[in-house]
């Protein structure tokens, strides 16, 4: 009752982002997470700069050697140099893991949508179709679309972008049920607006918020899926380096050579952890009623 | 009003929230009283510090942001600000109760109706499950609900029973004083007149006193014996009901009745108050209503107004009655 | 009557729930004239603020006819141009308006719409008029609804509501979320901009006092059917309908000397869902009988220009 009080009277000039990062900025873990994702996207673009090696280089005097000055993170089986291919392979990943959740968040979202606003039997279609997809286990769904075009990074984006269609359907129905009973979507109906109009000027920005965290906490999920099916072989395909498919051809090595598996393995732990950070924070700020 | 019949005294009491945005000075050195069985009305609109008031009495001011930062709270002659939270919690709802303005919101959905009832008895008096259950249903007849229904679930009754129910909780320990926190805003009229009937029935009988919030000075000159209007975390008025209805002083109380639509007269406009309520962190100087006031003065602006008896019994806080 | 701006002839609005048919509006009839002000008073649920979305066409009617400007709106499909002159104030000022929106985006809303402007200056210059017109100061042009308290927010919405110079505007409790002060600001603006722009009002609302102000003819309804029309000013002199009564003596007056006599009801509103036939007030009227559970009350001129629904209305006012 009384915080009311301070929205009345003078006005802030202060838009919603504005007001987000502010609570944002005040969240550490979240500030954390968002700075080893700058790193991480600073270290994608400039991967030529800042990898001491091309990544495919093979230096067959100085395979499997030990993290030193020369090789931070050690070489590989052919010689190359490990933390050229982590820098390179941020490229890979964190291209995967975005542009495949832009897809999936965008089908997602358009159905989602469609399906909350009309309601009945669309809906029920929609989301009876999500729920099967949502059945079947996305490794699987990649492997049979990687079997049908082919293994690449193509058939890994599609594989990992439908397999997110039904998380972000579902969040954006409900946030679009909630919004659609809003008095201002009547208010807008009553003033001629028909129903892409409302869509996209009412529902849509008031449903950003939790297709962001949601986006945010995919992109995380997305890179470990990609990872895994790199992992399995049905990814990326070398000498591209992929942290997944850096794992999987150093699990042979293991036992003897360690950090080999270490370096791609904590950087795709890096990568998730400060998604889910950075997720967290801007769910948090950008709910109103935490809003102090 | 004799010293001995004191229920609750009020003196000089400030609550503030200390917030991001600045200090939000809500209640700001309000005096005021209640004897046994006596009705008050606590008058104000959004953000004049009744509910801050209120909780403060109850001792359950939200700590941090909030603070009790002068004044003193006696009830019965003991000051309730220095007890312990132990104390504090054995007085709600034996001594003082409080009924809240949701009643959708302030019942657990999830317990019976009889429960809940039943549950505060026995937070507070010894009883076996079966005698608090039975003085549940005593209380549940009390207001007017058949016994029957105890078992029942908060959802299966519409929102003038609900409320019955809540005001049964608040009745359940036979405090000697409520707190009724706008009781019948969420109501509809004909309902409101039920529940109104209720509580001043319920009053005379168990000679409960009341400290009644709301913004309806229609709902206090149907209940209370006196009133305290409140602006801006002030008590700027207060007196008997004939002392602020009839001779009304302070130009925020005019203001109040001029803006309401009477059914009697036909009048062709009303007469609002100008301008809106101030923002609690950056108060105005001098008199916090000088800016809408019609009658402002030069002084007004600097200089903050005492509280003055102008007749007895009936105290305003304006310049023009010093 | 030439200046009969809505006519609204046996209007029925069923909602199909999970437990059988809402009758939400069963069959009203009243006419509004031009310029005119018509009160609906009701308590929650008896159908007013459906009654107001069916008459601007944001719901459909199930039954009836509602004639603007002698056209029968209800039978063609919904155009710009219908939605153009008819407009709506909402209850909530919190809730209708898009919090992501500044308040120059939401009163744009509709001229864009329409595409009325032909220019972003033409536009703006339009903006700037309608915020001057409800009292809104200009520094607020980019504010947010969030950063505004509830009157102004409602004057936002007043503003939207004029921005296609309307005929006719349902003004859904536009006041009722409202501080008192403040609700008397907002009144006032409604009776100016009606003064100078001859809109035609239908006011909806639970308020009686409110209602008494600024209307010229009422109609008082009760779970969907109207139990009471006529003059405002006749309806408060003599009130006939038994609840129209028990609404007026259960509203507490700011006035100590006035004396109470009180009619409390019994009971709570029962269900609109499925009713049966006869009076729908009868189980909470002090005066029903056996006729008036079995057969509902026609609609009857019991005073010149007054209408009421109610078996034993004679008996209850001592009239012939």
């Amino acid at each position: 009752m009384k915080k009311k009080g301070t929205e009345q009277g003078h006005i802030k000039k202060r838009s919603q982002f504005q007001e987000t990062w502010k609570r944002l900025s005040k969240n550490r873990l979240a500030m954390v997470g968002l700075a080893i994702l700058a790193i991480l996207v600073i270290t994608a673009i400039f991967a030529d700069l800042i990898a001491p090696y091309p990544y495919d280089e093979q230096d067959y005097m100085a395979t499997l050697q030990s993290p030193s000055w020369e090789h931070l993170m050690g070489t590989d089986e052919y010689g190359r140099d490990i933390f050229s291919r982590v820098v390179y392979g941020s490229r890979t990943s964190l291209y995967v893991g975005f542009i495949s959740l832009m897809g999936g968040a965008l089908i997602g979202c358009i159905f989602g949508a469609i399906a909350g606003f009309f309601g009945g039997k669309t809906d029920n279609i929609i989301m009876r179709t999500c729920d099967v997809l949502h059945g079947i286990p996305q490794i699987v769904l990649a492997i049979a679309i990687a079997s049908t075009i082919g293994p690449g990074i193509t058939s890994a984006l599609i594989a990992v972008a439908v397999s997110s269609v039904p998380n972000f359907a579902r969040v954006v129905r409900a946030a679009t049920m909630t919004v659609r009973d809003q008095e201002y979507v009547e208010a807008s109906q009553s003033l001629g607006g028909n129903n892409t109009h409302i869509i996209v000027r009412h529902i849509f920005p008031n449903i950003l918020a939790p297709i962001i965290v949601q986006a945010t906490l995919g992109i995380g999920k997305s890179i470990l899926l990609c990872a895994s099916l790199s992992f399995l072989g049905l990814g990326v395909q070398p000498p591209m380096p992929e942290w997944g498919s850096m794992l999987s051809n150093a699990r042979t090595f293991m036992r003897d050579y360690s950090y080999m598996v270490i370096s791609p393995g904590i950087a795709i732990m890096l990568t998730v952890l400060a998604l889910n950070l950075f997720g967290d924070g801007l769910r948090d700020a950008l709910d109103p009623k935490l809003k102090k | 009003m004799e010293t001995k019949n004191k229920l609750l005294e009020v003196k000089d009491l400030s609550i503030h929230y200390f917030t991001d945005e600045g200090v939000v000075r809500a209640v700001n050195n309000i005096d005021f009283e209640l004897a046994r069985g006596e009705t008050m009305g606590l008058v104000g609109e959004t953000g004049a510090g009744k509910t801050t008031t209120a909780r403060g009495i109850m001792g359950l001011v939200p700590n941090p942001p909030g603070r009790v930062v002068s004044g003193e709270i006696l009830f019965e002659g003991k000051d309730l600000l220095n007890a312990s939270k132990l104390q504090m919690r054995l007085h709600r709802g034996k001594d003082f109760s409080m009924i809240f303005q949701d009643p959708m919101t302030s019942l657990n959905p999830i317990l019976t109706v009889g429960d809940q009832i039943a549950e505060v008895i026995r937070l507070h008096e010894k009883l076996s499950h079966k005698d608090a259950n039975r003085k549940a249903a005593e209380i549940l007849e009390m207001v007017g609900i058949p016994a029957e229904r105890m078992s029942e679930y908060p959802h299966q009754f519409s929102g003038g029973m609900k409320q019955r129910v809540v005001i049964a909780i608040a009745l359940a320990c036979s405090p000697k004083l409520i707190i009724a926190d706008e009781p019948t805003t969420a109501l509809d009229v004909t309902i409101q007149a039920q529940v109104l009937e209720l509580m001043r029935d319920l009053q005379e009988k168990l000679g409960t006193a009341m400290l009644l919030i709301t913004h309806d000075l229609g709902v206090v000159a149907d209940t209370c014996n006196k009133v305290a209007i409140m602006y801006a975390g002030q008590i700027v008025e207060m007196g008997s009901l004939e002392n602020v209805y009839d001779n009304t002083k302070h130009p925020y109380t005019k203001g109040l009745f001029g803006s309401l639509p009477s059914l009697s007269i036909k009048s062709k406009r009303l007469v609002p108050i100008d301008g809106l309520m101030p923002d609690p962190v950056d108060l105005p100087s001098g008199c916090p209503f000088h800016p809408r006031c019609p009658d402002c003065m030069e002084s007004c602006k600097s200089r903050m107004p005492v509280k003055t008896e102008v007749s007895p019994g009936h105290y305003v806080r304006c310049l023009r009655c010093e | 009557m030439s200046n009969t701006l809505i006519e609204v002839q046996n209007l029925k609005k069923y909602f199909k729930t999970n437990h059988g048919m809402l009758h939400a509006v069963d069959d009203v009839s009243f006419t509004i004239e031009q310029g005119q002000t018509l009160g609906v008073v009701g308590e929650s649920g008896c159908g007013k603020s459906t009654l107001g979305r069916v008459i601007i066409k944001l719901l459909e009617a199930t039954d009836g006819k509602v004639l603007f400007h002698g056209e029968d709106i209800t039978a063609r499909p919904s155009s710009l141009d219908d939605r153009r002159r008819m407009q709506m104030i909402f209850q909530d000022p919190f809730s209708s308006l898009n919090p992501r929106m500044s308040v120059s985006q939401i009163i744009a809303e509709p001229l864009q719409i329409h595409h009325v402007c032909k220019s972003k200056e033409d536009l703006d210059q339009r903006i700037r008029n309608l915020m001057d017109t409800v009292g809104l100061a200009e520094r607020f042009t980019n504010a947010y609804p969030h950063e505004l308290d509830g009157g102004r927010r409602q004057r936002i919405g007043i503003a939207r509501a004029l921005a296609l110079e309307p005929e006719f505007i349902v003004c859904d409790e536009p006041v009722s979320a409202l501080d008192v002060s403040i609700q008397a600001q907002i009144l006032n603006l409604m009776q100016d901009l009606q003064e100078e722009r001859k809109f035609t009002y239908m006011f909806i609302t639970h308020d009686m006092s409110v209602v008494k102000h600024i209307s010229n003819s009422i109609i008082v309804m009760y779970l969907g059917n109207m139990v009471e029309k006529s003059d405002a000013d006749e309806l408060f002199e003599h009130t006939l309908h038994p609840y129209s009564k028990a609404l007026l003596s259960a509203i507490p007056e700011p006035n100590i000397h006035k004396e109470r006599r009180r009619t409390i009801l019994r009971g709570e509103i029962t269900s609109p869902i499925d009713p049966e036939p006869g009076c729908r007030f009868a189980a909470r009227c002090a005066y029903a009988t056996e006729e008036c559970s079995c057969r509902t009350p026609e609609l009857e001129e019991v005073l010149p220009k007054h209408y009421v629904a109610c078996h034993h209305v004679r008996a209850i006012n001592g009239l012939k």
